[in-house]
Protein backbone atom coordinates (compact mmCIF):
# COMPACT_ATOMS: atom_id res chain seq x y z
CA UNK A 1 0.00 0.00 0.00
CA UNK A 2 1.03 3.17 -1.29
CA UNK A 3 1.70 5.22 2.27
CA UNK A 4 2.68 8.86 0.47
CA UNK A 5 1.15 9.41 -3.10
CA UNK A 6 2.16 12.82 -4.79
CA UNK A 7 0.70 13.88 -7.79
CA UNK A 8 0.89 16.62 -10.30
CA UNK A 9 2.46 18.29 -7.36
CA UNK A 10 3.40 21.86 -8.24
CA UNK A 11 5.02 24.80 -6.02
CA UNK A 12 5.68 28.03 -7.26
CA UNK A 13 7.23 31.43 -5.71
CA UNK A 14 6.25 34.77 -7.35
CA UNK A 15 9.83 36.77 -6.80
CA UNK A 16 10.83 40.08 -8.67
CA UNK A 17 12.27 38.11 -11.15
CA UNK A 18 9.12 36.22 -12.47
CA UNK A 19 7.56 33.25 -10.94
CA UNK A 20 10.45 30.80 -9.77
CA UNK A 21 8.63 27.14 -10.28
CA UNK A 22 10.87 25.50 -7.84
CA UNK A 23 8.70 21.34 -8.59
CA UNK A 24 6.78 20.89 -11.19
CA UNK A 25 4.34 17.99 -12.38
CA UNK A 26 5.82 15.79 -9.59
CA UNK A 27 4.43 12.33 -9.68
CA UNK A 28 5.53 9.75 -6.81
CA UNK A 29 4.82 7.26 -4.15
CA UNK A 30 6.06 5.82 -1.15
CA UNK A 31 5.25 2.50 -0.57
CA UNK A 32 5.19 1.08 2.96
CA UNK A 33 7.80 -0.12 4.52
CA UNK A 34 10.15 1.08 1.79
CA UNK A 35 12.80 3.84 1.79
CA UNK A 36 12.32 6.12 -1.12
CA UNK A 37 15.17 8.59 -2.19
CA UNK A 38 14.49 11.73 -4.21
CA UNK A 39 17.77 12.67 -5.76
CA UNK A 40 18.79 16.24 -6.90
CA UNK A 41 21.22 19.33 -6.29
CA UNK A 42 21.48 22.46 -5.35
CA UNK A 43 17.99 24.08 -6.99
CA UNK A 44 16.25 21.29 -8.03
CA UNK A 45 13.56 21.29 -5.92
CA UNK A 46 14.07 18.32 -3.65
CA UNK A 47 13.74 20.40 -0.38
CA UNK A 48 10.19 22.29 -1.40
CA UNK A 49 8.86 19.08 -1.95
CA UNK A 50 9.69 17.87 1.37
CA UNK A 51 8.16 21.24 2.92
CA UNK A 52 5.18 20.76 0.75
CA UNK A 53 4.34 17.08 2.21
CA UNK A 54 4.78 18.60 5.93
CA UNK A 55 2.52 21.97 4.95
CA UNK A 56 5.94 24.08 6.19
CA UNK A 57 6.17 26.71 2.60
CA UNK A 58 6.04 29.97 3.22
CA UNK A 59 2.65 31.78 2.98
CA UNK A 60 3.57 33.53 -0.70
CA UNK A 61 4.13 29.90 -2.28
CA UNK A 62 1.52 28.92 -4.76
CA UNK A 63 0.38 25.56 -4.35
CA UNK A 64 -1.49 22.83 -7.11
CA UNK A 65 -1.86 19.20 -7.29
CA UNK A 66 -2.48 16.39 -4.76
CA UNK A 67 -0.74 14.64 -1.71
CA UNK A 68 -2.40 11.67 0.06
CA UNK A 69 -1.37 10.35 2.90
CA UNK A 70 -2.51 6.92 3.87
CA UNK A 71 -5.32 7.55 1.59
CA UNK A 72 -6.46 10.60 3.09
CA UNK A 73 -5.43 14.14 0.63
CA UNK A 74 -3.43 16.10 3.24
CA UNK A 75 -2.41 19.22 0.39
CA UNK A 76 -5.51 20.66 0.79
CA UNK A 77 -6.47 20.25 4.42
CA UNK A 78 -6.06 23.50 6.91
CA UNK A 79 -2.62 23.97 8.78
CA UNK A 80 -4.54 23.63 12.06
CA UNK A 81 -5.99 20.38 10.36
CA UNK A 82 -2.34 19.20 9.59
CA UNK A 83 -0.98 20.15 13.04
CA UNK A 84 -2.33 16.57 14.16
CA UNK A 85 -0.52 15.00 11.73
CA UNK A 86 2.56 16.82 11.55
CA UNK A 87 5.48 15.24 14.13
CA UNK A 88 2.60 12.39 15.46
CA UNK A 89 2.15 10.89 11.93
CA UNK A 90 4.62 12.33 9.34
CA UNK A 91 8.09 14.10 10.95
CA UNK A 92 10.76 15.56 9.46
CA UNK A 93 14.39 15.30 9.88
CA UNK A 94 15.58 18.96 9.41
CA UNK A 95 18.24 19.71 6.80
CA UNK A 96 20.76 21.42 9.31
CA UNK A 97 21.24 19.73 12.96
CA UNK A 98 23.04 22.26 14.10
CA UNK A 99 20.81 25.41 13.65
CA UNK A 100 17.94 23.25 13.96
CA UNK A 101 18.68 22.42 18.11
CA UNK A 102 17.73 24.93 20.36
CA UNK A 103 21.88 25.60 21.60
CA UNK A 104 20.65 26.87 25.06
CA UNK A 105 18.46 23.87 25.85
CA UNK A 106 20.17 20.32 27.13
CA UNK A 107 19.38 18.04 24.58
CA UNK A 108 17.39 15.10 26.52
CA UNK A 109 14.78 18.02 27.28
CA UNK A 110 14.69 18.91 23.49
CA UNK A 111 13.60 15.21 23.00
CA UNK A 112 11.42 15.70 25.93
CA UNK A 113 9.44 18.44 24.87
CA UNK A 114 7.92 16.16 22.09
CA UNK A 115 7.10 13.83 24.69
CA UNK A 116 5.44 16.65 26.81
CA UNK A 117 3.41 17.63 23.41
CA UNK A 118 2.13 14.29 22.96
CA UNK A 119 1.19 14.12 26.97
CA UNK A 120 3.84 11.73 28.31
CA UNK A 121 4.03 12.24 32.15
CA UNK A 122 7.00 13.44 33.27
CA UNK A 123 8.29 10.46 34.90
CA UNK A 124 8.03 8.25 31.82
CA UNK A 125 9.50 11.55 29.55
CA UNK A 126 12.80 10.97 31.18
CA UNK A 127 13.18 7.09 30.65
CA UNK A 128 11.81 7.06 27.29
CA UNK A 129 14.31 9.73 26.00
CA UNK A 130 17.29 7.39 27.71
CA UNK A 131 15.49 4.73 25.42
CA UNK A 132 15.45 6.74 21.98
CA UNK A 133 19.12 7.75 23.06
CA UNK A 134 20.43 4.54 23.05
CA UNK A 135 17.81 2.83 20.00
CA UNK A 136 19.97 5.40 18.21
CA UNK A 137 23.08 4.04 19.47
CA UNK A 138 24.49 6.46 21.95
CA UNK A 139 26.76 4.91 24.09
CA UNK A 140 25.92 7.04 27.05
CA UNK A 141 22.43 8.23 26.50
CA UNK A 142 22.61 10.06 30.18
CA UNK A 143 25.30 12.00 29.62
CA UNK A 144 24.37 13.06 25.91
CA UNK A 145 21.04 14.00 27.26
CA UNK A 146 22.79 16.25 29.87
CA UNK A 147 24.70 18.13 27.34
CA UNK A 148 24.07 21.09 25.40
CA UNK A 149 24.13 20.86 21.75
CA UNK A 150 27.71 22.64 21.45
CA UNK A 151 29.01 19.45 23.05
CA UNK A 152 28.15 16.93 20.21
CA UNK A 153 30.05 16.68 16.90
CA UNK A 154 27.63 17.04 13.67
CA UNK A 155 27.06 12.96 13.54
CA UNK A 156 25.98 13.10 17.33
CA UNK A 157 23.79 16.35 16.48
CA UNK A 158 22.38 14.81 13.43
CA UNK A 159 21.29 11.76 15.32
CA UNK A 160 19.83 13.82 18.27
CA UNK A 161 17.83 15.68 15.77
CA UNK A 162 16.21 12.08 14.45
CA UNK A 163 15.36 11.01 18.11
CA UNK A 164 13.77 14.24 18.12
CA UNK A 165 11.35 13.32 14.81
CA UNK A 166 10.85 9.77 16.34
CA UNK A 167 10.20 11.10 19.41
CA UNK A 168 6.32 10.80 19.31
CA UNK A 169 6.76 7.22 16.62
CA UNK A 170 5.54 8.85 13.56
CA UNK A 171 4.87 6.53 10.83
CA UNK A 172 6.39 8.12 7.72
CA UNK A 173 9.44 10.34 8.19
CA UNK A 174 11.11 12.76 5.75
CA UNK A 175 14.84 13.49 6.20
CA UNK A 176 16.11 16.59 4.26
CA UNK A 177 20.15 15.96 3.65
CA UNK A 178 20.92 13.83 6.49
CA UNK A 179 24.74 13.13 4.95
CA UNK A 180 26.09 17.14 3.98
CA UNK A 181 29.33 17.68 5.29
CA UNK A 182 29.65 13.96 6.82
CA UNK A 183 32.90 12.52 5.84
CA UNK A 184 32.74 8.68 4.64
CA UNK A 185 32.95 7.01 8.14
CA UNK A 186 30.17 8.82 9.21
CA UNK A 187 28.34 8.38 5.89
CA UNK A 188 27.85 4.65 7.00
CA UNK A 189 26.80 5.39 9.98
CA UNK A 190 23.96 7.19 9.00
CA UNK A 191 23.35 4.52 6.53
CA UNK A 192 23.15 1.50 9.64
CA UNK A 193 21.24 4.19 11.46
CA UNK A 194 18.58 4.50 9.25
CA UNK A 195 18.60 0.88 8.26
CA UNK A 196 17.87 0.22 12.05
CA UNK A 197 14.71 2.29 12.18
CA UNK A 198 12.99 -0.12 10.91
CA UNK A 199 13.48 -1.72 14.25
CA UNK A 200 12.00 1.23 16.00
CA UNK A 201 9.13 1.05 13.92
CA UNK A 202 9.65 3.54 11.82
CA UNK A 203 9.13 1.70 8.28
CA UNK A 204 8.29 4.91 5.50
CA UNK A 205 11.26 6.95 5.19
CA UNK A 206 11.21 9.92 2.30
CA UNK A 207 14.86 10.71 2.15
CA UNK A 208 16.08 13.90 -0.10
CA UNK A 209 19.32 13.81 -0.44
CA UNK A 210 22.26 15.52 -3.02
CA UNK A 211 24.24 12.74 -2.37
CA UNK A 212 24.64 10.32 -4.60
CA UNK A 213 26.45 7.25 -3.08
CA UNK A 214 24.38 7.87 -0.07
CA UNK A 215 21.20 6.95 -2.18
CA UNK A 216 22.47 4.49 -3.56
CA UNK A 217 23.72 2.68 -0.14
CA UNK A 218 19.92 3.36 1.25
CA UNK A 219 17.24 3.64 -1.28
CA UNK A 220 14.54 1.31 -2.27
CA UNK A 221 13.18 3.53 -4.78
CA UNK A 222 15.06 6.52 -6.29
CA UNK A 223 13.98 9.81 -8.03
CA UNK A 224 16.10 11.71 -9.98
CA UNK A 225 14.84 15.54 -9.89
CA UNK A 226 16.41 17.96 -12.48
CA UNK A 227 14.83 22.25 -12.52
CA UNK A 228 11.74 21.43 -10.28
CA UNK A 229 11.06 18.45 -12.58
CA UNK A 230 11.54 14.11 -11.51
CA UNK A 231 13.03 12.86 -14.66
CA UNK A 232 13.49 9.27 -13.26
CA UNK A 233 11.86 7.37 -11.07
CA UNK A 234 11.92 3.70 -10.17
CA UNK A 235 14.11 0.74 -8.27
CA UNK A 236 16.93 2.43 -7.15
CA UNK A 237 19.35 -0.43 -7.99
CA UNK A 238 18.15 0.03 -11.44
CA UNK A 239 18.44 3.89 -11.26
CA UNK A 240 21.97 4.10 -10.06
CA UNK A 241 23.23 1.05 -12.09
CA UNK A 242 21.62 1.23 -15.81
CA UNK A 243 20.23 5.25 -15.85
CA UNK A 244 18.36 5.59 -18.76
CA UNK A 245 17.63 9.84 -18.54
CA UNK A 246 21.05 11.09 -19.98
CA UNK A 247 20.92 13.98 -16.80
CA UNK A 248 21.58 10.49 -14.24
CA UNK A 249 23.83 9.24 -16.54
CA UNK A 250 25.77 12.32 -16.22
CA UNK A 251 25.56 12.52 -12.58
CA UNK A 252 26.91 9.04 -12.16
CA UNK A 253 29.41 9.25 -14.27
CA UNK A 254 30.64 12.69 -12.16
CA UNK A 255 31.10 10.54 -9.33
CA UNK A 256 34.73 10.33 -8.54
CA UNK A 257 34.85 6.45 -7.91
CA UNK A 258 33.54 6.75 -11.47
CA UNK A 259 36.34 8.99 -12.98
CA UNK A 260 34.35 12.14 -12.25
CA UNK A 261 33.60 13.16 -15.94
CA UNK A 262 31.94 16.08 -15.81
CA UNK A 263 29.22 17.18 -17.53
CA UNK A 264 28.77 20.49 -18.95
CA UNK A 265 27.03 24.07 -18.61
CA UNK A 266 24.97 24.81 -15.17
CA UNK A 267 21.29 23.82 -14.34
CA UNK A 268 18.68 26.85 -16.00
CA UNK A 269 17.23 29.24 -13.42
CA UNK A 270 13.97 28.52 -12.23
CA UNK A 271 12.69 31.66 -13.29
CA UNK A 272 13.84 31.16 -16.80
CA UNK A 273 13.20 27.74 -17.87
CA UNK A 274 12.81 26.65 -21.72
CA UNK A 275 10.35 25.75 -23.59
CA UNK A 276 11.44 22.68 -24.75
CA UNK A 277 13.53 19.48 -22.68
CA UNK A 278 15.32 21.70 -19.48
CA UNK A 279 18.30 18.97 -19.94
CA UNK A 280 18.52 19.89 -23.75
CA UNK A 281 22.38 22.54 -23.91
CA UNK A 282 23.83 19.95 -21.43
CA UNK A 283 22.65 16.54 -23.05
CA UNK A 284 25.24 14.32 -24.24
CA UNK A 285 22.57 13.15 -26.84
CA UNK A 286 20.45 16.14 -27.63
CA UNK A 287 17.00 15.45 -29.92
CA UNK A 288 17.56 17.67 -32.90
CA UNK A 289 14.23 19.65 -32.19
CA UNK A 290 13.85 21.18 -28.55
CA UNK A 291 10.10 22.41 -29.11
CA UNK A 292 8.09 19.32 -26.82
CA UNK A 293 8.39 19.37 -23.95
CA UNK A 294 8.87 15.69 -22.40
CA UNK A 295 6.37 13.61 -20.67
CA UNK A 296 6.95 10.81 -17.93
CA UNK A 297 6.90 7.67 -19.87
CA UNK A 298 6.97 4.12 -18.33
CA UNK A 299 10.17 2.44 -19.96
CA UNK A 300 11.42 -0.49 -18.84
CA UNK A 301 9.73 -0.61 -15.60
CA UNK A 302 10.37 2.96 -14.58
CA UNK A 303 9.09 6.40 -15.59
CA UNK A 304 11.78 8.26 -17.81
CA UNK A 305 11.36 12.14 -18.87
CA UNK A 306 13.02 12.03 -22.38
CA UNK A 307 11.81 11.74 -25.49
CA UNK A 308 14.77 9.65 -27.08
CA UNK A 309 14.01 6.67 -24.63
CA UNK B 1 66.30 21.37 -7.79
CA UNK B 2 64.84 22.41 -4.20
CA UNK B 3 61.19 21.61 -3.93
CA UNK B 4 58.72 24.45 -3.88
CA UNK B 5 57.29 23.56 -0.32
CA UNK B 6 59.24 20.52 2.45
CA UNK B 7 57.58 20.08 5.39
CA UNK B 8 59.97 18.74 8.13
CA UNK B 9 59.04 17.33 11.48
CA UNK B 10 56.01 19.28 11.86
CA UNK B 11 53.92 18.92 14.80
CA UNK B 12 50.86 20.56 16.51
CA UNK B 13 49.49 20.79 19.97
CA UNK B 14 47.05 23.04 21.48
CA UNK B 15 48.13 21.48 25.22
CA UNK B 16 46.51 18.68 25.39
CA UNK B 17 48.48 16.11 23.10
CA UNK B 18 49.51 15.96 19.69
CA UNK B 19 46.94 16.95 16.64
CA UNK B 20 49.21 15.70 14.82
CA UNK B 21 53.53 15.15 14.86
CA UNK B 22 56.46 14.38 12.53
CA UNK B 23 54.83 14.84 9.54
CA UNK B 24 57.20 15.75 6.98
CA UNK B 25 56.67 15.58 2.83
CA UNK B 26 57.32 17.86 -0.28
CA UNK B 27 56.07 19.09 -3.04
CA UNK B 28 56.95 19.90 -6.25
CA UNK B 29 56.05 22.77 -8.62
CA UNK B 30 53.32 21.04 -10.75
CA UNK B 31 52.28 18.46 -8.01
CA UNK B 32 49.30 17.91 -6.60
CA UNK B 33 50.33 16.30 -2.84
CA UNK B 34 46.72 14.43 -1.05
CA UNK B 35 46.15 14.72 3.27
CA UNK B 36 43.60 12.45 3.87
CA UNK B 37 41.88 11.88 7.14
CA UNK B 38 38.59 11.67 8.85
CA UNK B 39 36.92 14.76 10.52
CA UNK B 40 39.05 15.73 13.51
CA UNK B 41 42.23 14.34 12.42
CA UNK B 42 44.25 17.57 12.59
CA UNK B 43 44.11 17.75 8.23
CA UNK B 44 42.85 21.45 8.32
CA UNK B 45 45.31 22.21 10.97
CA UNK B 46 48.13 20.84 8.85
CA UNK B 47 46.92 22.82 6.04
CA UNK B 48 46.54 26.28 8.35
CA UNK B 49 50.14 25.47 9.55
CA UNK B 50 51.35 24.98 5.51
CA UNK B 51 50.52 28.91 4.81
CA UNK B 52 51.13 30.40 8.19
CA UNK B 53 47.90 30.54 9.33
CA UNK B 54 48.44 28.82 12.45
CA UNK B 55 51.63 28.30 14.51
CA UNK B 56 53.24 25.06 14.41
CA UNK B 57 54.79 23.60 17.69
CA UNK B 58 57.88 21.90 16.15
CA UNK B 59 59.57 21.73 12.72
CA UNK B 60 59.70 23.71 9.98
CA UNK B 61 57.90 24.57 6.71
CA UNK B 62 60.25 25.48 4.08
CA UNK B 63 58.56 27.40 1.01
CA UNK B 64 61.26 27.99 -1.61
CA UNK B 65 64.21 26.93 0.76
CA UNK B 66 63.08 30.00 2.85
CA UNK B 67 61.37 29.15 6.84
CA UNK B 68 57.88 30.73 6.90
CA UNK B 69 58.18 30.69 10.69
CA UNK B 70 61.62 32.76 10.94
CA UNK B 71 60.18 35.63 8.84
CA UNK B 72 58.87 38.64 10.02
CA UNK B 73 55.63 39.55 9.54
CA UNK B 74 56.24 42.10 6.80
CA UNK B 75 58.61 39.65 4.27
CA UNK B 76 56.20 36.94 5.28
CA UNK B 77 53.26 39.41 3.71
CA UNK B 78 55.58 39.60 0.29
CA UNK B 79 55.32 36.23 -0.21
CA UNK B 80 51.68 35.80 0.42
CA UNK B 81 50.20 36.04 -3.17
CA UNK B 82 52.58 33.20 -3.75
CA UNK B 83 50.88 31.19 -1.50
CA UNK B 84 46.58 30.78 -1.57
CA UNK B 85 44.52 28.11 0.43
CA UNK B 86 40.89 27.46 -0.94
CA UNK B 87 38.45 27.15 1.66
CA UNK B 88 35.72 24.57 2.57
CA UNK B 89 33.05 27.07 2.90
CA UNK B 90 32.63 29.34 -0.15
CA UNK B 91 30.08 31.45 1.42
CA UNK B 92 32.03 32.18 4.61
CA UNK B 93 35.19 32.66 2.51
CA UNK B 94 33.55 35.74 0.83
CA UNK B 95 32.92 39.33 2.45
CA UNK B 96 28.24 39.34 2.49
CA UNK B 97 28.42 42.46 1.98
CA UNK B 98 30.99 43.14 -0.99
CA UNK B 99 30.06 42.97 -4.59
CA UNK B 100 32.11 39.86 -6.53
CA UNK B 101 33.56 42.03 -8.80
CA UNK B 102 34.69 43.58 -5.49
CA UNK B 103 35.99 40.51 -3.77
CA UNK B 104 37.47 39.29 -6.91
CA UNK B 105 39.64 42.17 -7.49
CA UNK B 106 40.84 43.13 -3.66
CA UNK B 107 43.93 40.85 -3.67
CA UNK B 108 45.56 42.34 -6.96
CA UNK B 109 44.17 45.86 -6.36
CA UNK B 110 45.80 45.25 -2.70
CA UNK B 111 49.23 43.47 -3.88
CA UNK B 112 49.57 45.63 -6.84
CA UNK B 113 47.63 49.16 -6.11
CA UNK B 114 45.83 48.91 -9.39
CA UNK B 115 42.50 50.47 -9.74
CA UNK B 116 39.93 47.65 -9.27
CA UNK B 117 37.69 48.91 -12.77
CA UNK B 118 41.11 47.90 -14.53
CA UNK B 119 41.85 44.82 -12.50
CA UNK B 120 38.12 43.09 -13.73
CA UNK B 121 39.22 43.74 -16.88
CA UNK B 122 42.48 41.54 -16.28
CA UNK B 123 40.39 39.11 -15.09
CA UNK B 124 38.10 38.54 -18.19
CA UNK B 125 39.86 35.75 -19.16
CA UNK B 126 40.27 34.27 -16.08
CA UNK B 127 36.31 34.64 -15.72
CA UNK B 128 35.25 32.93 -18.71
CA UNK B 129 37.81 30.15 -18.15
CA UNK B 130 36.09 28.94 -15.04
CA UNK B 131 32.52 29.34 -16.87
CA UNK B 132 30.84 32.00 -15.50
CA UNK B 133 29.04 35.05 -16.86
CA UNK B 134 30.98 38.20 -15.98
CA UNK B 135 27.25 39.95 -15.74
CA UNK B 136 26.77 37.85 -12.03
CA UNK B 137 29.80 39.65 -11.10
CA UNK B 138 27.83 42.65 -9.84
CA UNK B 139 25.79 40.15 -7.40
CA UNK B 140 26.40 40.30 -3.77
CA UNK B 141 27.30 36.09 -2.51
CA UNK B 142 23.86 35.33 -0.94
CA UNK B 143 22.80 35.75 -4.45
CA UNK B 144 24.72 33.27 -6.00
CA UNK B 145 24.73 29.27 -5.78
CA UNK B 146 27.96 27.37 -3.75
CA UNK B 147 29.33 26.00 -6.90
CA UNK B 148 29.33 29.92 -8.54
CA UNK B 149 31.03 31.27 -5.21
CA UNK B 150 33.45 28.81 -5.31
CA UNK B 151 34.45 29.15 -9.35
CA UNK B 152 34.38 33.17 -7.98
CA UNK B 153 36.75 32.06 -5.43
CA UNK B 154 38.77 30.40 -7.85
CA UNK B 155 39.27 33.50 -10.28
CA UNK B 156 40.16 35.62 -6.99
CA UNK B 157 42.76 32.84 -5.67
CA UNK B 158 44.09 32.33 -9.22
CA UNK B 159 44.79 36.05 -10.27
CA UNK B 160 47.50 36.23 -8.09
CA UNK B 161 49.40 33.63 -10.22
CA UNK B 162 50.75 31.79 -6.72
CA UNK B 163 52.72 28.96 -6.85
CA UNK B 164 51.15 26.80 -4.22
CA UNK B 165 47.24 26.12 -3.30
CA UNK B 166 46.03 24.57 -0.37
CA UNK B 167 42.71 23.44 -1.24
CA UNK B 168 40.70 22.72 2.29
CA UNK B 169 37.72 20.25 1.38
CA UNK B 170 36.73 23.36 -1.34
CA UNK B 171 34.26 20.82 -3.02
CA UNK B 172 32.24 18.93 0.13
CA UNK B 173 29.71 21.49 0.37
CA UNK B 174 28.72 20.86 -3.18
CA UNK B 175 26.90 18.74 -5.56
CA UNK B 176 28.38 16.06 -7.24
CA UNK B 177 28.20 16.72 -10.96
CA UNK B 178 29.54 20.75 -9.66
CA UNK B 179 32.46 18.93 -7.76
CA UNK B 180 33.38 17.03 -11.05
CA UNK B 181 33.37 20.36 -12.97
CA UNK B 182 35.36 22.64 -10.45
CA UNK B 183 38.31 19.69 -10.11
CA UNK B 184 38.21 19.72 -13.89
CA UNK B 185 38.98 23.83 -13.27
CA UNK B 186 41.59 22.92 -11.05
CA UNK B 187 43.28 20.53 -13.12
CA UNK B 188 43.41 23.07 -15.89
CA UNK B 189 44.53 25.51 -14.13
CA UNK B 190 47.08 23.93 -12.23
CA UNK B 191 48.55 22.33 -15.25
CA UNK B 192 48.70 26.04 -17.54
CA UNK B 193 50.51 27.76 -14.43
CA UNK B 194 52.47 24.59 -13.24
CA UNK B 195 50.69 25.18 -9.46
CA UNK B 196 51.72 22.97 -7.37
CA UNK B 197 48.76 21.86 -4.75
CA UNK B 198 48.12 20.70 -1.50
CA UNK B 199 44.73 18.77 -1.41
CA UNK B 200 42.69 17.96 1.68
CA UNK B 201 39.54 15.66 1.54
CA UNK B 202 37.86 13.46 3.26
CA UNK B 203 36.62 11.45 0.01
CA UNK B 204 38.64 8.16 -0.82
CA UNK B 205 37.87 8.50 -4.29
CA UNK B 206 38.75 11.86 -4.87
CA UNK B 207 41.94 12.10 -3.55
CA UNK B 208 42.02 9.00 -6.22
CA UNK B 209 41.56 10.82 -8.89
CA UNK B 210 43.12 14.16 -8.12
CA UNK B 211 46.23 13.13 -6.04
CA UNK B 212 49.68 11.80 -7.25
CA UNK B 213 50.68 11.06 -3.81
CA UNK B 214 49.19 10.80 -0.67
CA UNK B 215 49.66 11.44 2.83
CA UNK B 216 47.48 9.58 5.81
CA UNK B 217 46.64 11.29 9.00
CA UNK B 218 45.18 8.83 11.35
CA UNK B 219 46.45 9.81 14.71
CA UNK B 220 49.56 7.03 14.32
CA UNK B 221 51.15 8.36 12.69
CA UNK B 222 52.12 10.43 9.72
CA UNK B 223 52.15 8.21 6.39
CA UNK B 224 52.92 9.26 2.85
CA UNK B 225 51.29 6.45 0.16
CA UNK B 226 51.54 6.63 -3.85
CA UNK B 227 48.36 6.52 -5.31
CA UNK B 228 48.85 3.24 -5.89
CA UNK B 229 49.31 2.21 -2.34
CA UNK B 230 46.63 4.46 -1.02
CA UNK B 231 43.96 2.90 -3.22
CA UNK B 232 45.03 -0.64 -1.62
CA UNK B 233 44.67 0.99 1.67
CA UNK B 234 41.21 2.61 0.73
CA UNK B 235 40.08 -0.98 -0.57
CA UNK B 236 41.24 -2.33 3.18
CA UNK B 237 39.49 1.02 4.88
CA UNK B 238 36.04 0.06 3.29
CA UNK B 239 35.60 -3.79 4.27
Amino acid sequence: MDILEVSELNVAFPTRYGLVRASQNVNFSVKEGEICVLVGETGSGKTVIGQAILHLLPQNAKISGSILYAGEEILSISDQKFSRLRGHEISLVPQNPTDSLDPLMRCGQQIAEVLDICGTSREDQLSRTTSILSDLSFSDPELVAASYPHMLSGGMRQRLTTGIALAASPRLLIADEPTKGFDYTARKRTVDMFLDLERMGIDSILMITHDLVFAEMIADTAGVLYSGELVEFGPAADVFSSPLHPYTKGLVAALPKNGMTPMPGMSPGLARLPNGCYFHNRCATPCEENSVHPVMRKVCGRFVRCNRC
Amino acid sequence: MQPLLSVECLSKNYGHGDIFHDVSFTVDAGETIGLFGMSGSGKSTLGKCLIGLERVSSGHVLFEGVDLFTLSERKLRKLRPAMQMLFQHPEMSMDPRMRLCDSVTEPLAYHERRKRSDVFLDLLPLIAAVGLRSDLFSCYPNQLSGGEIQRAMMVKIYSLSPKLIIADEPTSMLDMSVQAQIFGLMKNLQKKNNTACVFISHDPYVMLAMCDCIGILDGVRFRMMSAEEFAEYVAILSV
